[in-house]
């Protein structure tokens, strides 16, 4: 191994991992997933935002690790998860269900 | 009348009116008995529970007709949501959404790459991924994502990724018609976007000059048909195709017009035994012309093979759960004997069966459960390992065909924002090839 490659790699192991680790942990807490579910309308059925919360954890992360709902507006979402749809090749019904929950949940 | 008669009279008028006020007088006197005693207790408690009940009552009629009146408001707005949506499209868009939404979304990586490596250590300034998604109402979809990257000489390289508009059929069917990424296997299409690898690179043979598609142009249908308790995913691909190379390979990525005449068909059928585990199988053929020197015609009856067919299959399981993910990937292809002229034989060159075979298998842990502290939960160890081997391309051999064995630590600063750590050993399989050992460092964002 190369003898310039030590400090190399304390250095980027410092700028990787020490430095974003602090920057993270004083940063604010990442919203939990289905914190606003109660703001949804009450005259939806309330139990699609359940099996989306359900499908949304159980498809997403199949592939990436799952995204804070608060990351996205509704719109962004619709947009999202119908690229997801054809990249993941998810059915039409759980699709429903995901918007669903993260439109409700995102605090938009 | 005579006065003895008036005198009876008056007496019997005052025994009449009188004797009962004396009679009333005396019994108020005189103490009740202990039966009429307990009947007036008891008469003021009926009294006393009668008023209570009275009480109750109204109130009983109040929360009445307060419910009466939620419900009626209940069924008003019934009937006015009933009112707004009867009319509405098979592909309706949501309220307050305009008719074409979209989104920025990709991902960006840079890093560093030292070593027991040929080249110099190096600071890699990664890749810039724009990735730019236009709907129109919930029916179609344009996607399309670029690759923004520096040489080593400085220069940008750009590269478009896909550009394919997705049209929505039914709830099991969507068409896709562009430049896509491949379907085949999971790496290309789903894990290779930096932010989701867990690894800095793609693993041998599925990258550049790799067993793995990483782009074809043409025509896909796919989704998902449901089957009993699980699912069935499918993608199936018309394209141009793969096209033999100057060096006498194979170009595995979409090109924006065909050569021949033959185009490839192949696709990928996923499905789920169990919510968890999703498996599935991948299969592309094709033929691939030889590259023709227009000054050195191929002379007619030669025999010669000019084009030959191009096969490729594989298999492919990943396991997600919790904070575990394990996959493995398998392909392997075949071209048969190709007369084509290469940048080292430009009059042309009988080229043998090209076969190519590359798998990995990879492990990542998520430290979410082991400790209270929050750098730990933020910790991924990830091994991965894998081998490339072709035969029937000696150069192709040298450069490419290894074992590989990757080990590293990752640490999420968010969900889609991860800083990796690796080592990666590289066992060249063509005796001579000095093996190698490379120390990469990457900071992925995906956005």
């Amino acid at each position: 191994m190369k003898s310039c490659i030590f400090p190399a790699f304390t250095l980027a192991t410092i700028l990787l991992t020490g430095g974003p680790a602090a920057i993270a942990q004083s940063g604010p807490e990442e919203t939990p997933a289905a914190e606003s579910e109660a703001d949804t309308d009450p005259m939806q059925d309330p139990m699609q935002v359940v099996r989306g919360a359900k499908a949304w954890n159980e498809t997403c992360s199949r592939c990436h690790n799952l995204r804070s709902p608060s990351e996205l507006t509704d719109e962004e979402w619709d947009v999202s998860v119908t690229h997801m749809r054809v990249r993941g090749n998810l059915p039409a019904s759980d699709v429903r269900d995901i918007l669903a929950f993260l439109q409700a949940s995102n605090n938009q | 009348m005579t006065c003895a008669k008036y005198r009876s009279v008056a007496l019997a008028t005052v025994a009449l009116i009188g004797l009962p006020a004396l009679a009333q007088e005396t019994q108020e006197q005189s103490p009740p008995d202990p039966q009429t005693a307990a009947l007036l207790e008891r008469i003021e408690q009926l009294e006393a529970e009668l008023a209570d009940l009275r009480g109750v009552v109204l109130q009983s009629t109040e929360t009445a007709s307060k419910a009466e009146a939620a419900a009626q408001d209940a069924v008003d707005r019934i009937a006015e949501v009933q009112d707004q949506t009867s009319p509405a499209p098979s592909y309706a868009v949501s309220p307050g959404m305009p008719d074409t939404k979209w989104h920025l979304a990709g991902y960006a990586d840079v890093g560093f790459v030292g070593g027991d490596t040929p080249g110099p250590d190096s600071f890699v300034s990664g890749k810039f991924n724009p990735a730019l998604h236009f709907q129109y109402k919930d029916f179609l979809l344009f996607e399309g994502e670029f690759e923004y990257a520096t040489t080593g000489d400085g220069e940008t390289e750009s590269e478009l990724e896909y550009s394919q508009i997705d049209l929505v059929l039914n709830d099991h069917t969507v068409l896709v018609v562009g430049k896509y990424l491949s379907p085949i296997g999971q790496f290309q299409e789903r894990l290779h976007p930096s932010w989701i690898n867990k690894v800095q690179g793609a693993p041998a043979g599925f990258g550049h000059d790799g067993v793995q598609p990483t782009s074809d142009t043409g025509v896909q249908l796919r989704g998902s048909i449901p089957a009993g308790v699980t699912r069935l995913t499918y993608a199936l691909a018309v394209g141009n195709g793969p096209r033999t190379t100057s060096e006498g390979g194979v170009e595995l990525m979409g090109m924006g017009s065909d050569d021949n005449s033959n185009k490839s068909v192949g696709g990928r059928i996923g499905f789920f035994p169990m919510p968890a585990l999703e498996v599935g199988g991948s299969y592309l053929t094709s033929r691939v012309d030889g590259i023709m020197n227009p000054d050195m015609p191929v002379p007619a009856g030669s025999g010669l093979p000019l084009d030959a067919r191009f096969q490729l299959w594989g298999v492919d399981a990943a396991y997600t759960k919790g904070p575990v993910a394990a996959r493995f990937e398998y392909l392997k292809s075949e071209r048969g004997k190709l007369f084509t002229a290469t940048d080292e034989e430009p009059d042309g060159v009988l080229l043998p069966d090209l076969k190519m075979e590359a798998w990995y298998g990879q492990l990542s842990y998520r430290l979410s459960g082991f400790s209270d502290s929050e750098f730990i939960h933020r910790l991924e160890p990830v091994v991965r390992y894998g081998e490339f081997s072709i035969s029937g391309h000696p150069e192709l051999e040298e450069e490419n065909a290894q074992n590989r064995l990757n080990a590293g630590l990752n640490y999420w600063l968010a969900p889609t924002i991860v800083a990796k750590a690796g080592l990666e050993w590289r066992d060249y399989t063509v005796p001579g090839v000095p093996d190698e050992t490379l120390i990469q460092f990457q900071l992925g964002y995906g956005f």
